[in-house]
């Protein structure tokens, strides 16, 4: 069965899906609903972020030799976690959720495909298929049709930004929330009500008075469907921002967008509004120049990467242990400096993992050190877990969801012992 | 997606097509259409009047005026830009004019006075960018002006040291050739400094030798006194050397898409062969434009594509020059310029035997792209009635065709900019060396139309900061009957028609207006109902 429909096909088999009890049973029935109270944040670095000095391996001579303006060292602050690696001092106060176990980094981890470029490898990631470019739905999308069911929360996905990112993109409806909507007023959203559809519902017949205007119709055009949405949605998370809370102190959270962002998100999982899944971008990672060691552009946003993931995990309280939070980037950058202070796309990256019941306190992956010998391509680190094993790890323990054949196209997940 | 869900869609999938717009589909556009479609495809929207004029001088004769932006008379547009001098500036005198550096102990004033004179070509280009597309008499110029940036995009948020060089960027890369050749448009970005310094490529150069490293060892030695410093300076020389993004995206987005017809070891021939491609460091007075360092380029000849690509002694920026001219003429190139330019202009996934033939024409012409747009417009699939009011606008494309049907008048163009940023699309501030998408895929997501209506309701209601609705635009309404204003309104907006949905909302507006005013009044009545109108799904649609 075809693996990519379009949205329109979707809207249409989900509106249809209102008017036919007998069909939402079997529906059930063949997703079981995923467990309640589970959220999955997925937050993206953009361009390819350095985890070489995000988590340090402090005392491989190697390490210094490849970098010996940028390297971070252990007079700049680092955080030691073991005999091998340290926390860059931006991320220690992500240090105590290791002590803990509920941090959980994982090492040379990425894709398969030998592309550096990084709107492919987003892509790919985002689509969690490889090379294959006629896969266009995003990944949690796809998760979110497999389990959809009619009365399911409006707020199972939430993009915290101006534009879906790809893994969001698809078949499902996923609520992009603009920036600035706490302080927008409302207005406009009633000014648009009987624009894009609801009207004809609730207010009095149309003066053109044709039979069929009364009856629900599936609503095929994109850009109504898209408008009707908006303004449901965007109605309810104004309430909830306006009334909900963090559980932390004001001025926890950083004041960047990122920051910004999260705290959000701590305030819609606090509501208990059903929030399965969520995107938050960091963009400008891509540092090709001028990235720097312990001063620099890097160190900034991997400090404030650090504070609002930290004050994030803290606003959770003893819910991080329903909230997986899952950082990710395209790939990971040369293990050489290249002159210009800074690093050029590489293979191997890392993910971290917090929450969710990871197995933290442990660094996972398979490290293998920094010798040339070792390195992809001589001077990349290599890939050694397959994203898409982090993926279904993750889905499956968080959400208990098995992802059946084709979820990953071409592709049957590993077993990883991230749990 | 479920088997449950795909068998219930194939069963009720037949029953939601709509026959009437079945066999609307095969009926050709009237003359009118046709030139609807022209404005809001080859315009940002048509001002007050201007379909009239299409209509009057017929649409082809518009196209061929268009496509000779020379001949056409723009004063208005020409007298908004004068007050905006950085745009017209070489590049000497950009920077002379406004590079000045902040001195040693400048005070805190002076700092800010001399940063502000470093900003003034950045705001100015934004703003020229904005008041070309919203008054141009050479609309089709403008809006392949608007394909081009993206294609060969760069972006202020590389960082301040850009921040003087888009300017000419603009000038010279963008409208210098935007009918000219493809291949010379490619030349003059490849050798201008805001793409050698947004992609890297000024920074590409050979790795040092073991003898320049000994010097260089010696050096610090001699400098520092000490050993330390003297090895940090050899392992930092030994790394500095060849630079690969630029080589990645010209063959990437710039020619031959991703991945087609080559492969990593070309990226890295392509990235030696450009080494030495750098920006002359400029003293007061100077060109800071291109300049090939010997010192800093790998000699020898290079393959790339199957192809020898053949050096010259003391002339190395030939293998370059070879390398560029050979990707222009590449009928990979063709192809993936043909197809983005139809995406653009015709559809977001563009008819399959079009791409073939307008490829085809790309080679013949070697890349003409006069040509090969006039060939486009005067395709049968251009016209056709599938693609009628059927893209979806980009943020650029909304908010500029919001300003131009409604006539509106502007002292500054500033809210507009933060608008942009707002909507995810701000002037020459994309990070992404892609440029913007555009494609309803990439803009269209549930949350985004909330900003759109923000700004129609702002824009018609008079609170946008410097920008305003002319009363003239009100004037040509005839006064009575107050119910038929929204008809009138709703044709100067959108003349290609809306559905049921919007006329009964826009009804119900007129009603509720009317029953509580005994004598209606068009400038109170009318904003309303064009902030609506802008609002509407139909104008998302160009």
């Amino acid at each position: 069965m075809k693996q990519d429909l379009n949205r329109r096909q979707f809207l249409q088999a989900s509106g249809a899906l209102a008017l036919s009890s007998s069909a939402l049973g079997k529906l059930r029935l063949s997703a079981p609903k995923p467990p309640a109270g589970k959220t999955m944040v997925v937050l993206f670095l953009r361009g390819g972020a350095d985890n070489l000095n995000m988590l340090v391996p402090y005392k491989d001579k190697d390490y210094h030799q490849a970098r010996p303006t940028i390297a971070i060292q252990e007079d700049d602050g680092l955080v030691p976690l073991d005999d091998g690696f340290a926390l860059h001092p931006g991320l220690a106060p992500l240090a105590p959720y290791y002590e803990s176990k509920q941090f959980a980094p994982v090492l040379n981890v990425g894709s398969p495909h030998f592309t550096r470029s990084h709107f492919d490898a987003q892509d790919f990631m985002e689509r969690a298929a490889p090379g294959l470019r006629n896969i266009t739905s995003g990944w949690l999308n796809r998760y979110l049709a497999h389990t959809a069911s009619a009365d399911a929360s409006e707020f199972r996905a939430l993009a915290m930004q101006n534009l879906l990112p790809r893994s969001l993109r698809g078949d499902y409806p996923v609520l992009a929330v603009p920036s600035g909507l706490d302080r927008r007023r409302s207005g406009a959203l009633d000014r648009f009500d009987e624009f894009y559809g609801e009207g004809e519902m609730a207010g009095e017949p149309s003066s053109a008075g044709q039979a069929d205007s009364m009856e629900p119709q599936a609503e095929t055009d994109e850009v109504v469907y898209s408008g009707q949405k908006t303004i449901q949605t965007l109605r309810r998370f104004q309430k909830i921002i306006a009334q909900g809370k963090n559980r932390v102190k004001d001025g926890t959270y950083p004041s960047s967008s990122f920051g910004r962002a999260l705290s959000a998100l701590g305030k819609v999982i606090h509501a208990g509004e059903g929030l399965e899944i969520a995107a938050v971008d960091y963009h400008g990672w891509d540092h090709h120049a001028n990235q720097g060691g312990i001063q620099g552009r890097h160190t900034e946003m991997v400090t404030d990467y650090g504070q609002a993931v930290a004050a994030f995990c803290r606003d959770l309280g003893p819910r991080l242990n329903d909230v997986l939070i899952l950082t990710m980037t395209e790939f990971g950058r040369t293990v050489r400096e290249n002159g210009n202070t800074g690093t050029d796309h590489g293979r191997g990256g890392a993910m971290f993992l917090i929450g969710g019941g990871v197995r933290g306190g442990q660094i996972h992956g398979n490290w293998k050190g920094l010798k040339e010998s070792i390195l992809a391509d001589g001077r990349d680190l290599p890939v050694l877990t397959d994203f898409r094993d982090v993926f279904s790890a993750s889905l499956k323990q968080l959400f208990d969801f098995r992802a059946p054949k084709g979820f990953f196209p071409q592709y049957k997940p590993k077993k990883l012992r991230l749990w | 997606m479920g088997l449950v869900l795909c068998s219930l869609l194939l069963g009720l999938g037949p029953s939601f097509q709509d026959p009437a717009a079945e066999s609307q589909k095969v009926q050709p556009l009237s003359e009118r259409e046709r030139a609807v479609h022209l404005l809001s495809r080859l315009a940002f929207g048509g001002r007050p009047g201007d379909l009239e004029r299409v209509l009057e001088m017929g649409v082809e004769a518009w196209i061929d005026q268009q496509l000779q932006p020379q001949d056409l008379k723009d004063s208005w547009c020409d007298g908004l830009i004068s007050e905006l001098p950085s745009v017209s500036m070489n590049q000497v005198e950009i920077n002379n004019e406004y590079g000045q550096r902040v001195p040693a102990g400048a005070s805190l004033e002076e700092r800010r006075k001399i940063q502000r004179r470093r900003n003034t070509p950045r705001y100015e280009l934004m703003q020229s960018v904005l008041v070309r597309a919203l008054t141009s008499e050479r609309q089709l110029q403008e809006v392949m002006s608007e394909f081009w940036r993206n294609h060969f995009n760069v972006s202020f948020t590389k960082g301040a040291g850009i921040s003087l060089m888009i300017n000419t960027y603009e000038k010279d890369v963008i409208r210098g050739h935007v009918f000219g050749q493809f291949h010379s448009m490619l030349e003059a970005s490849a050798k201008h400094p805001a793409m050698l310094f947004f992609l890297d490529n000024a920074l590409s150069r050979r790795p040092a030798t073991k003898t320049e490293l000994k010097a260089i060892g010696r050096r610090t030695r001699r400098e520092t006194g000490s050993e330390v410093r003297a090895d940090q300076a050899v392992q930092l020389a030994k790394q500095r050397g060849l630079n690969e993004n630029y080589a990645r995206e010209l063959l990437e987005l710039h020619t031959l898409g991703v991945d087609n017809f080559y492969k990593q070891k070309d990226v890295v021939a392509v990235a030696e062969a450009l080494t030495g491609w750098t920006i002359r460091e400029a003293k007061r007075g100077d060109d800071p434009g291109f300049r090939f360092e010997n010192a800093m380029h790998v000699p020898g000849n290079k393959r790339v594509l199957g192809k020898v690509i053949r050096t010259e002694r003391d002339n190395g920026v030939i293998e370059g020059e070879q390398i560029l001219t050979l990707l222009a003429r590449h009928r990979g190139t063709a192809e993936f310029i043909s197809e983005k330019l139809l995406r653009y202009l015709v559809a977001d996934e563009p008819p399959k035997a079009l791409l073939k033939a307008t490829s085809k024409e790309f080679q013949k012409t070697k890349g003409d792209l006069q040509a090969v747009i006039s060939f486009i417009l005067k395709s049968d699939e251009f016209w056709q009635r599938e693609h009628f009011q059927a893209k979806f606008k980009t943020p650029f494309e909304f908010v500029t065709s919001s300003l131009r049907v409604t006539g509106a008048e502007f002292e500054n163009t500033g809210s507009i900019l933060r608008v942009l940023i707002e909507m995810g699309q701000p002037v020459y501030m994309c990070d992404p060396p892609t440029g913007y998408y555009d494609t309803a895929e990439a803009w269209l997501d549930p949350g985004v139309l909330a900003t759109r209506w923000e700004f129609a309701l702002n824009l018609a209601a008079g609170k946008l900061e410097g920008i305003r609705i002319p009363d003239s635009f009100y004037e040509d309404v005839p006064v009575e009957p107050a119910r038929l204003w929204q008809h009138h309104l709703s044709q100067k907006i959108i003349p290609a028609g809306v559905g049921k949905r919007t006329q009964d909302a826009l009804t119900r507006t007129t009603n509720a207006y009317l029953r509580r005013n005994k004598t209606p009044d068009i400038r109170q009545l009318g904003p309303q109902l064009v902030g609506l109108l802008l609002g509407s799904p139909e104008f998302q649609r160009q």
